[in-house]
């Protein structure tokens, strides 16, 4: 604590002010310049020519060096791994989607994967390529096209993180640390060079901090063009991020919690007119909410335009959508339910399934027949709708005449299983997931049963006209279990994996009317003595499915929790990406095979953590030194050291922090955008360590971090690059015992 | 209310003095004195209320605390106490020690009777219901050091005296009551540490500091919830230790630094030695009584054991040589040469098989072989293969060479249970009553048996009894010993076995673990253990629900006379203490833009009584509150209370600020440098007073209201039950039945 004894405040530090980019070295003095303002050409020994011009170019020739080796780096033998690369499988088959036009469901908004099929067709793709996993790429798949199409994203980081650390008010040499880390880091690299998502999510996480930065400097001139072009492009940079995924949504808090910052400390300064105020508000507003959000909303209209037939996704959407998609033949469906039916039936609240029954048991509670909600369509979510069986057996004859006797509000039905024979059954037993609701169970057969197999039909309303017959497709149905007086529910609770992930469906004593997930609709319908459906016009809005899809989104995401059943060698906790302690193979690990190997560079990924520590100690220990009244800094550096210190560090929380709260299962990939982050931090806190140093120990400094990347990358190159050796060989690479590089 | 805040600061520019220190009132210690009359009239009517609510409190805890003599809970009593650290519990067992109870029952069952087993239940419970009735003059005490006006107290006091919750945890043996009262008592010392800041390190400020230190350990030995109370604490000392630091205090960094280490001594240090201490107790008392030894028995002690037990217990494999012991008779089981006699004295005839009895002492009799039952094996499990739970197993008496046998045959002295022998080994001819299934409590197949943790029960293959033992002795010619029979019962508590060592294996098992590893381990277990209480528990709660009170717990109920111990707090005082938080934020936040704006709407001593002392209640309660979102753990209703307490002194608070003008200040000990100081008083009103009253009157009838749920006694009709249900998710037993159309 020596150090904290009193010190007259030093002025020294306003020249370290001046040297931070190029631009100051060369000395502009007014002799420079003749009489039309036109510069002198300087004049300099023919040796020194090129010198001269570096000196006066280099802040362009410098990010167009780090360009070039950007591009080289990513492009470099990118067809070498023929085969199907891990989630190339993935998102490879989503962007035959689009090209086949067929509706699929993702967790994922669509704008990457929009992307993934315009590459494919400017491939010449036909989207007939299943994109099995590790499969090969056939002849007539130009996948080294699609993969330079996203690399091009990746390498567009390097020049990005240039001028972000440039509007940081970087040292030159710190600029260069980072671009250098950001270029020479074997995980961004790899990720890159693959047809997946993170290169596109990565960009716009890039480019939403530059134009943040670039805006944050226009901060004194309000209003002006610059300063709306930046504003709209980082709102423009949100949109997007967040429509390639979810974890877009981490910069955007990031953009969100600068901005409240500023709105509150221009709220205190009480010599600006409260109009010009409320203009600052509003141009946030409609730059950084609105527009953004029409962005994505774009994004998802494109997709519902593009995807218009039937495809593997269509249950995940409202029956109706489903009927507006080409290649579902609903319109044939009869339209009004009778006695005898077979169906299918929906729930209808956000993300709802159809009814489904299979003969697995349920491992607890009554012990009786499965019943779920499911996704996908197959003859185990078919009903039939029959009669009490006490009145059955009095109008057995009728039944067997061509009479049809349409359902209406209030009968007293029984749903049966229609591959099962089993009847919908519910009794006072509680729900497996959702304790507090009865259970829901398939149990007896035609004759088998009680008084717990009826269910009292309840219509809502109808969607189109008011009838007294129940609709396919439009009629909004309740059940109502006749004895218990419970409601027939699914609610997006997952069953564990003996009920193959499923949702849970219950019978909730409390009777919710408002509540969508209590209410059905029929989706399928089948009856022969019933004449085909007519031409009625079904049609849905646009926000609805908007709303809709996004609900069954976020439902799936929360689904993908680690299963404790299976062991994900691939998935990994939080806490061991900081420091590097894991690592993903890729694809398949044949010693002749071409293997990538997902790994960051330890050098650049312990450097960022170690910063981040770094700069909290610093941060404290200025902080006690200004309340001991020990000025190291002026305001204007002070200011600025918190604003780098704010950006970097809680950007690194944002997008770190929340994978522990998340239940979702997490993959070493989730930290990338974290660590430019702690990227940025590193350059900082080295800039800031070596601030009264001369100038020839930082460039001894920077020149060692320099040359420690370099060398580390260089050792690791072909982990990203690919190999085709043994894995053995690169047994000394194995650092750490955690990491599987080597068996 | 504008109306009254109007008044508010009306009130405060006629009792304030001007801002300029020069015209201040100064603070005169002879004027005090001259006020000597007034003040003690003041006392009178402080130590009077403080009394009444004393005494009120005691009443509420303890009215029918006999009621009911049934064991009321929810939870498996294992898993309540396991993950505990140890001071509720010896203090638990000090009083059951004191008052004679030798702790054999096992508190296993909701319903379990106290009576016919015997347990001193009313002293038992008198110790958490005692410190339970102790909150409410410990909120009142802390509402007064505050500098809060006798009124103000009552409030908060009143809040806590009539909350049906805290009652109906605290009369009940539970731990919370014990947590809530430390917490209580780290906060009031505490409080009265900082009232002596302008007198430091006097002999005061150093009590005061210390005892709050000890009162922290406490908290922290009884539940790890503590944990928070450490943070609320350690939060507040890092603001004071902040605002010591700056330079504007004058304080030199030598100085600065007397306080930082007296802090650190004070508030880390003394809490860490309080903690270890009740984990060296508790080692200790372990290490001197062996099972079975009535010192300090009362049930926890078992499961206080289980921990360390598992540390020494060993795995068994087949053909191991074992001795098993019973559990509550603590017998082994023995064989000898001798026969069964022919014929009994009450005329019934025995198979004159070898006789298998239970013997008290350490004999080469009491060695069985375990061998596995081949025709019932995996033949892949290898020859030496651990035994697990639901394997099939022969027993060899070593010495007489037999197998272990029992068959339809009456026992001596039962004639309803069957009769336990022996045959030759080389003897197959009845192997099917020689193979006994091994059960592991809360086994599943991959359980392994182990010495001394695992309670096994055996049963036998053929006839499906178990190996059971009672007190009853044998005659003469089985030398008095136990005898051993087949309870046809076989999930009976009492068929519990437990293997007691391997011969030759465990020879000195007894590793002896230094303080510290054991310390450690404990603390890994009570986490883990801890963390993995995620079983999903029928009334388990998310925390989004507690302040709301949307729904209680069932503790227990009685289907003859509709009575039911359900825990739910006073609705009233639940919901007006959120709402004083949301008006608490509101002004803060209120105060905090219009300062931005350079307008101070609140007078400087009320916005910094408000900022210490009401953001300081308002803190506690959101770090005792907020981090159970954090956990994934199965949680319930009763892990809010410590939160809760907080959360009335927050309602008072917010009283103090709409109900009474201005506030007392400064209400610190004057310090040797008599600055001089802006004084302010506060006023109570009329207003005021019929404002708490009826606050406290609308709450105790409430609290009446609901007291049945809260006393489990009377019983209640279906109507009166369906009239109490305000919200639909109280699920109370005993609703009408509903009637939909």
């Amino acid at each position: 604590m020596d150090t904290l004894k009193r010190r007259h405040f030093t002025t020294t530090i306003n020249q370290q002010q001046f040297s931070k980019s190029g631009y100051e070295q060369v000395p502009l003095d007014p002799i420079d310049f003749d009489e039309n303002g036109k510069l002198y050409k300087p004049l300099r020994l023919p040796e020194n020519k090129i010198l001269a011009f570096w000196q006066q170019y280099n802040d362009i020739l410098i990010p167009a060096f780090f360009t070039v080796l950007s591009f080289w780096t990513r492009f470099y033998l990118i067809s070498y791994s023929s085969f199907v690369v891990w989630d190339e499988a993935h998102f490879g088959k989503f962007g035959s989607h689009y090209l086949k036009r067929e509706f699929y469901f993702d967790v994922h908004p669509p704008l990457g994967k929009m992307l993934v099929g315009l590459a494919g067709l400017l491939a010449g793709y036909n989207g007939s390529f299943e994109f099995g996993s590790g499969e090969a790429y056939p002849a007539d798949v130009n996948y080294a096209f699609m993969r330079i199409f996203f690399a091009t994203f990746g390498a567009w980081m390097v020049p990005l993180a240039y001028f972000t650390a440039i509007e940081l008010d970087f040292s030159q040499h710190a600029v260069i640390l980072a671009t250098l880390m950001v270029l020479l880091d074997t995980a961004y690299l790899c990720i890159s060079r693959f047809i997946l998502l993170d290169s596109m999510l990565l960009f716009f996480t890039f480019t939403t901090l530059f134009f943040l930065t670039k805006f944050h400097n226009q901060r004194n001139d309000p209003f002006s063009i610059d300063w709306w072009l930046w504003l709209i492009l980082t709102g423009m940079s949100i949109g997007c991020v967040t429509s390639v995924k979810w974890v877009g949504l981490f910069v955007t808090a990031l953009v969100g919690l600068y901005t409240i910052e500023d709105l509150w400390d221009k709220f205190g300064d009480l010599s600006m007119p409260k109009t010009v105020y409320l203009k600052h508000w509003i141009a946030r507003i409609v730059c950084l909410i609105i527009l953004p959000i029409q962005i994505y909303m774009l994004c998802f209209a494109i997709h519902f335009a593009i995807l218009n037939k039937s495809g593997p996704g269509d249950a995940q959407m409202s029956s109706l959508f489903q009927a507006g998609l080409r290649g579902n033949n609903f319109y044939g469906n009869p339209i009004d339910l009778a006695y005898g039916s077979k169906f299918t039936l929906k729930n209808m609240g956000y993300g709802g399934g159809l009814l489904h029954s299979h003969v697995q048991t349920y491992p607890s509670g009554s012990k009786q027949q499965q019943v779920t909600c499911y996704h996908h369509r197959d003859s185990n979510n078919e009903w039939f709708i029959k009669k009490m069986r006490e009145e059955n057996e009095e109008n057995e004859e009728e039944n067997n005449s061509t009479d049809v006797e349409f359902v209406k509000h209030n009968d007293i039905v029984r749903l049966v299983h229609s591959s099962t024979c089993r009847n919908l059954h519910s009794h006072h037993v509680n729900a497996p997931v959702t304790k507090s609701q009865y259970e829901v169970s398939c149990y007896g057969n035609e004759q088998l049963g009680d008084q717990n197999d009826y269910w009292i039909i309840e219509v809502v309303d109808d969607l189109l006209e008011n009838t007294p017959r129940i609709r396919v497709m439009t009629t909004r149905l309740r059940f109502r279990h006749k004895t218990l007086g419970c409601y027939l529910r699914a609610a997006n609770a997952v069953l564990p994996q003996w009920g193959f992930k499923q949702v849970e469906v219950t019978c909730d004593k409390n009777n919710n009317p408002s509540d969508s997930h209590t209410y059905w609709n029929l989706e399928h319908h089948w009856n022969d003595k019933l004449p085909a459906g007519g031409s009625a016009h079904y049609r849905t809005l646009f926000l609805h499915d908007f709303w809709h899809l996004n609900v069954a989104m976020y439902t799936s995401n929360n689904a993908l929790i680690p299963d404790p059943d299976k062991e994900d060698i691939l998935a990994s906790n939080p806490w061991q990406w900081p420091l590097l302690q894991v690592g993903i193979r890729i694809c398949g690990w044949d010693d002749k095979a071409v293997k990538y190997y997902l790994l960051g560079n330890p050098i650049i990924w312990w450097s960022g953590t170690a910063s981040l520590v770094t700069f909290v100690f610093l941060f404290v220990w200025h902080l006690i030194r200004r309340q001991r009244q020990f000025h190291d800094f002026s305001q204007a550096q002070w200011t600025h050291f918190l604003y780098v210190g704010k950006i970097c560090l809680i950007g690194w929380l944002l997008h770190f922090m929340p994978f522990f709260i998340m239940g979702r299962v997490t993959y070493l990939h989730h930290y990338f955008p974290a660590l430019y982050f702690s990227i940025l931090m590193c350059a900082f806190v080295l800039d800031q360590l070596t601030s009264s140093c001369n100038q020839i120990t930082k460039h001894i400094v920077f020149g060692i971090s320099y040359l420690a990347v370099i060398l580390v990358f260089w050792y690791f190159k072909d982990i990203a690059f690919g190999f085709d050796y043994p894995s053995s060989e690169l047994k000394g690479r194995q650092w750490l015992s955690s990491w599987n590089l080597v068996d | 209310m504008t109306d009254h805040k109007v008044r508010q600061r009306h009130g405060i520019q006629v009792m304030e003095p001007p801002d300029s220190v020069q015209n201040a009132p100064i603070l005169d210690e002879k004027k005090t004195i001259g006020h000597t009359k007034k003040y003690t009239k003041k006392r009178i009517v402080s130590n009077s209320a403080l009394a009444i609510l004393t005494l009120l409190s005691f009443i509420t805890r303890f009215w029918k605390i006999d009621h009911p003599h049934q064991v009321v809970y929810y939870l498996k009593r294992t898993y309540y106490f396991d993950v505990h650290p140890p001071l509720a519990k010896l203090m638990l067992a000090g009083i059951g020690w004191f008052l004679g109870y030798d702790g054999h029952f096992e508190f296993d069952n909701i319903g379990d009777d106290y009576i016919t087993n015997d347990v001193p239940y009313i002293g038992l419970r008198s110790l958490p219901a005692a410190l339970g009735a102790l909150l409410v003059p410990l909120t009142y005490m802390i509402m007064i050091e505050s500098g809060y006006p006798v009124i103000t107290a009552i409030l908060a006091a009143g809040l806590v005296l009539f909350d049906n919750a805290l009652i109906c945890q605290t009369r009940l043996i539970l731990l919370d009551s014990m947590l809530v009262f430390f917490m209580l008592c780290t906060f009031y010392c505490y409080i009265r540490f900082y009232k002596y800041r302008l007198r430091e390190f006097s002999n005061e400020w150093w009590f005061w500091m210390i005892a709050s230190g000890v009162a922290l350990g406490l908290t922290l030995s009884v539940k790890l919830v503590g944990l928070f109370t450490v943070l609320t604490i350690g939060i507040a000392v890092i603001v004071d230790l902040w605002n010591l630091l700056d330079i504007k205090r004058g304080l030199t960094m030598d100085h600065f630094k007397k306080h930082f280490y007296a802090r650190a001594i004070g508030l880390i240090i003394v809490p860490i030695f309080v903690y270890l201490f009740w984990f060296y107790l508790h080692f200790a008392i372990l290490n001197t009584s062996g099972p079975g030894d009535s010192f300090m028995s009362p049930a926890f002690q078992e499961t206080l054991q289980g921990n360390v037990m598992s540390l020494e217990s060993l795995e068994i494999r087949f053909n191991d040589t074992i001795t098993l012991k019973h559990k509550s008779t603590s017998v082994f089981l023995h064989s000898h040469p001798q026969r069964y006699p022919l014929r009994y004295n009450d005329g019934r005839i025995s198979s004159q098989g070898q006789q298998v009895t239970g013997y008290k002492f350490e004999d080469a009799n009491n060695y069985w072989l375990i061998k596995p039952a081949k025709i019932f094996m995996d033949p892949s499990r290898p020859e030496d293969d651990f035994v697990k739970h639901g394997d099939y197993i022969l027993l060899e008496h070593i010495n007489t060479e037999t197998h272990l046998l029992t068959h339809d045959v009456a026992s001596p002295l039962m004639p309803t249970n069957q009769e336990f022998t022996t045959m030759p080994k080389d003897d197959d001819s009845r192997y099917n009553e020689t193979v006994f299934q091994v059960l592991i409590d809360d086994g599943d197949s991959d359980t392994k048996w182990k010495t001394k943790s695992s309670y096994i029960r055996l049963i036998h293959f053929d006839t499906k009894v178990a190996l059971w033992t009672h007190d009853k002795l044998l005659p003469e010619w089985a030398f008095k010993q136990q005898e051993i029979n087949g309870n046809k019962n076989n999930v009976e508590k009492s068929n519990i076995w437990i293997a007691d060592q391997i011969v030759g294996k465990n020879e000195p098992p007894k590793r002896h673990l230094p303080f510290f590893a054991k310390f450690f381990e404990l603390q890994r277990l009570m986490l883990s253990h801890n963390s993995g209480l995620t079983k999903p528990h029928p009334y388990s709660s998310t925390p989004v629900n507690w302040p709301f009170l949307v729904r209680g717990i069932s503790f227990w109920t009685n289907n003859n006379d509709r009575e039911q111990i359900y825990l739910l707090g006073n609705p009233f005082t639940w919901w007006i203490s959120v709402g004083a938080m949301a008006v608490l934020v509101g002004v803060l936040s209120a105060d905090l833009i219009s300062r931005r704006r350079a307008i101070h709407p609140i007078s400087e001593p009320v916005r910094n009584r408000l900022l210490n002392s009401g953001l300081f209640f308002f803190m506690a309660w959101f770090i005792h509150y907020a981090p159970f979102y954090l956990m994934g753990r199965s949680l319930f209703l009763h892990h809010y209370l410590p939160a809760l307490i907080c959360s009335y002194m927050v309602a008072a608070v917010v009283f103090n600020f709409m109900f009474v003008d201005s506030v007392n200040y400064p209400i610190s000990v004057t310090g040797p440098r008599k600055a001089p100081r802006i004084v302010a008083k506060a006023v109570v009103r009329d207003i005021t007073v019929i404002t708490c009253t009826i606050l406290l009157a609308i709450s105790a009838c409430v609290f009446y209201y609901f007291s049945p749920l809260t006393y489990g006694t009377p019983g209640i009709e279906p109507e009166g039950i369906r009239s109490r249900m305000w919200l639909d998710s109280w699920d109370l037993h005993f609703q009408p039945k509903r009637h939909d159309a």
